[in-house]
């Protein structure tokens, strides 16, 4: 057990070292590049008022938005693009004549090379989270000068203990919109995402012959993934004509591919509502009980396949 | 297939009756790569596998090593099935035109497949210091194999596939693509594993490479084996008997050889003074090594 563990870990960090020198996380130096970037033309196109702080809610909800979207975008290209060429470029280069030859299992080799784009999205996730957070940090100073400039027209206003109360709850404001630990959740959700989103690319690359059919299949799986709660909701509201078949492809559908939807979760927490952890905890069980299978039929189906 | 067959357990590679089948279902007709194959490989021997490409050969390695299925027959390593771990602990591969991780310097790649067989901490390391001085490549620890030349990446394969000290070898091709003098460190590295007891099964295209490490030869045409033997069986010409003698003879000297040698009852025109013909190889060897050569007598077949 432990020597099959060392064998998927040395697989999985073999992946992790060829994604790194091959230079995929310059991918992430113009994520952060494009974070800030983008951050400082909001920033110019902003003209501080009195209502400042309501101007810099905008802004901070445009970063927050912006930096979410940004760590699911990328990290989606990196999840399907290396998962895609994952085996044919082991079968193309036979690397992977070498590394079954010795006493390697087919699920270890497969495993290692899972635990592999895990530990690459997951590093990836961290530094794109980082840039985010300095991101937002700096919006934050930002809004405490702009909030300050914004108050200084009024004269002597420090002596003003109703414009010094008002003052305060701008910058409190400001404060609880950026230190949001509801963020945590959201980057979690995004991560819980890609691993799913690398799961499905796996099982398909494993009786895939291209990587262009992996990639446009899990493209495939994951729009619908996306579509069918709200299909779902549709089909059945309008439905009392729904025969026993409907309901059964319904379902079919439902199980085999994930509700990638439901992440959509994250939208309202950057919308500043109220998302509880258990709600948070169950997506990420869903993901892992969805991952698990998706791994299992992987294992089987490489089993089988002629290499 | 399970390890009470009937089959011996003291051949270090046998197979009975192994075949396979690839079907093309486009054009509903099915692709017979090997056609039952019987083979039986003893332990310490150095076995070639020859014939024109697509004949069996890299089908009947990877049968051996248990990366495909076959459709019918059964193959063992030591009597075990070649997809289980200890069969597998107990093989090495080199493939036909390794390419192996770019991005890996030679020490790296060594270090992985070593992790994989469960090498590991200071063996390790003293292991890859022994195969790096064993296949030359001193001047590879710190470079990426992308920078390789295709002999360096032959030699590395070498030594990956020898990395956890296996007692079988199969070399695909060991010598494709490589120059004269790599081709023939490389036939040096398998009659050094010869001497350590390994066993060695080997494709190759070079005949006489084959012929000079390999104890037994096996060739193959579309999928079948139409030849096994010993290369001394194989290659004894009972038809006529060569004599070296030294080049430089008078005119005088293979006079007087000529009528001793009609003296034992062979007739004159059955004599030729000939030089032997060298290959190219060999020339380049001898070339390179300042070798001489030297002249045959050789009464031509009756």
């Amino acid at each position: 057990m432990i020597a099959s563990l060392a064998r998927i870990i040395t697989i999985g960090r073999n992946t992790l070292t060829e994604a790194v020198r091959n230079k995929v996380l310059n991918v992430l130096l113009i994520f952060a590049l494009v974070l800030v970037g983008s951050s400082v033309g909001v920033s110019q196109l902003a003209t501080p008022g009195l209502d400042s702080s309501g101007l810099f809610d905008a802004q901070i909800k445009f970063v927050k938005d912006f930096g979410c979207g940004a760590i699911g975008l990328f990290g989606f290209f990196i999840a399907l693009l290396s998962t895609a060429q994952l085996i044919p470029q082991e079968l193309h280069n036979r690397t992977i004549y070498t590394i079954l030859a010795k006493p390697v299992r087919r699920s270890e080799f497969l495993l290692g090379k899972f635990f592999g784009i895990v530990l690459l999205l997951a590093l990836c996730v961290a530094l794109m989270s980082l840039a985010f957070a300095a991101t937002l940090y700096w919006q934050e100073i930002e809004g405490f000068h702009a909030t300050e400039a914004a108050y200084a027209t009024t004269t002597n206003w420090r002596s003003n203990p109703t414009i010094v109360n008002s003052y305060n709850h701008d910058i409190a404001e400001i404060v609880q919109q950026v230190r949001d630990p509801q963020l945590i959740e959201a980057v979690l959700l995004i991560f819980a995402k890609l691993i799913m989103t690398t799961g499905i690319a796996l099982l398909i690359s494993t009786f895939a012959t291209s990587s262009i059919f992996t990639i446009i299949t899990t493209f495939m799986i994951y729009l619908i993934g996306h579509m069918e709660s709200t299909a779902r909701e549709v089909w059945l509201a309008s439905g009392a004509s729904s025969s026993i078949w409907q309901s059964a492809l319904v379902g079919l559908i439902s199980l085999l591919i994930p509700d990638m939807n439901s992440f959509t979760i994250v939208d309202e927490i950057l919308a500043g509502n109220k998302v509880p952890w258990s709600h948070t905890l169950n997506l990420l069980g869903y993901a892992d009980v969805y991952l698990i299978v998706l791994l299992g039929v992987s294992i089987v189906v490489f089993d089988y396949r002629e290499i | 297939m399970d390890s009470s067959s009937a089959v011996a357990t003291t051949f270090a590679a046998e197979t009975v009756g192994l075949t396979k089948r690839y079907p093309l279902t486009w054009k509903r007709k099915v692709l017979v790569a090997l056609d039952h194959l019987n083979l039986q490989i003893k332990p310490g021997e150095v076995f070639g596998l020859l014939g024109p490409n697509g004949s069996g050969k890299s089908t009947t390695i990877k049968l051996l090593l248990g990366l495909i299925v076959p459709s019918e027959g059964e193959a063992r390593i030591f009597g075990l099935t070649p997809e289980s771990l200890e069969a597998r602990r107990r093989v090495g591969f080199l493939p036909e035109n390794p390419y192996f991780y770019g991005f890996l310097n030679g020490d790296e790649t060594l270090r992985f497949y070593g992790k994989l067989c469960g090498v590991t901490g200071a063996q390790l390391e003293k292991r890859v210091d022994e195969l790096i001085d064993l296949v030359g490549l001193q001047n590879g620890r710190e470079r990426p194999l992308r920078s390789y030349s295709k002999g360096m990446l032959q030699r590395i394969g070498l030594a990956q596939a020898m990395i956890h000290d296996p007692e079988i070898l199969f070399l695909d091709e060991p010598t494709a693509g490589v120059d004269p003098l790599g081709s023939s460190q490389i036939r040096d590295l398998i009659l050094s594993l010869k001497k350590m007891g390994k066993t060695v099964i080997f494709s190759s295209h070079l005949l006489e490479q084959v012929q000079e490490v390999a104890d037994r030869v096996a060739i193959f045409s579309l999928g079948k084996k139409v030849l096994e033997g010993s290369l001394e069986s194989l290659l004894t010409e009972n038809q006529s008997t060569q004599i070296n003698i030294p080049a430089d003879l008078s005119a005088e000297q293979q006079e007087r050889l000529r009528k001793a040698i009609g003296q034992a009852g062979i007739e004159d025109d059955k004599i030729r003074f000939t030089r032997p013909h060298l290959s190219l190889e060999q020339l380049y060897l001898r070339t390179v090594e300042g070798q001489v050569g030297s002249t045959t007598a050789q009464t031509p077949p009756k």
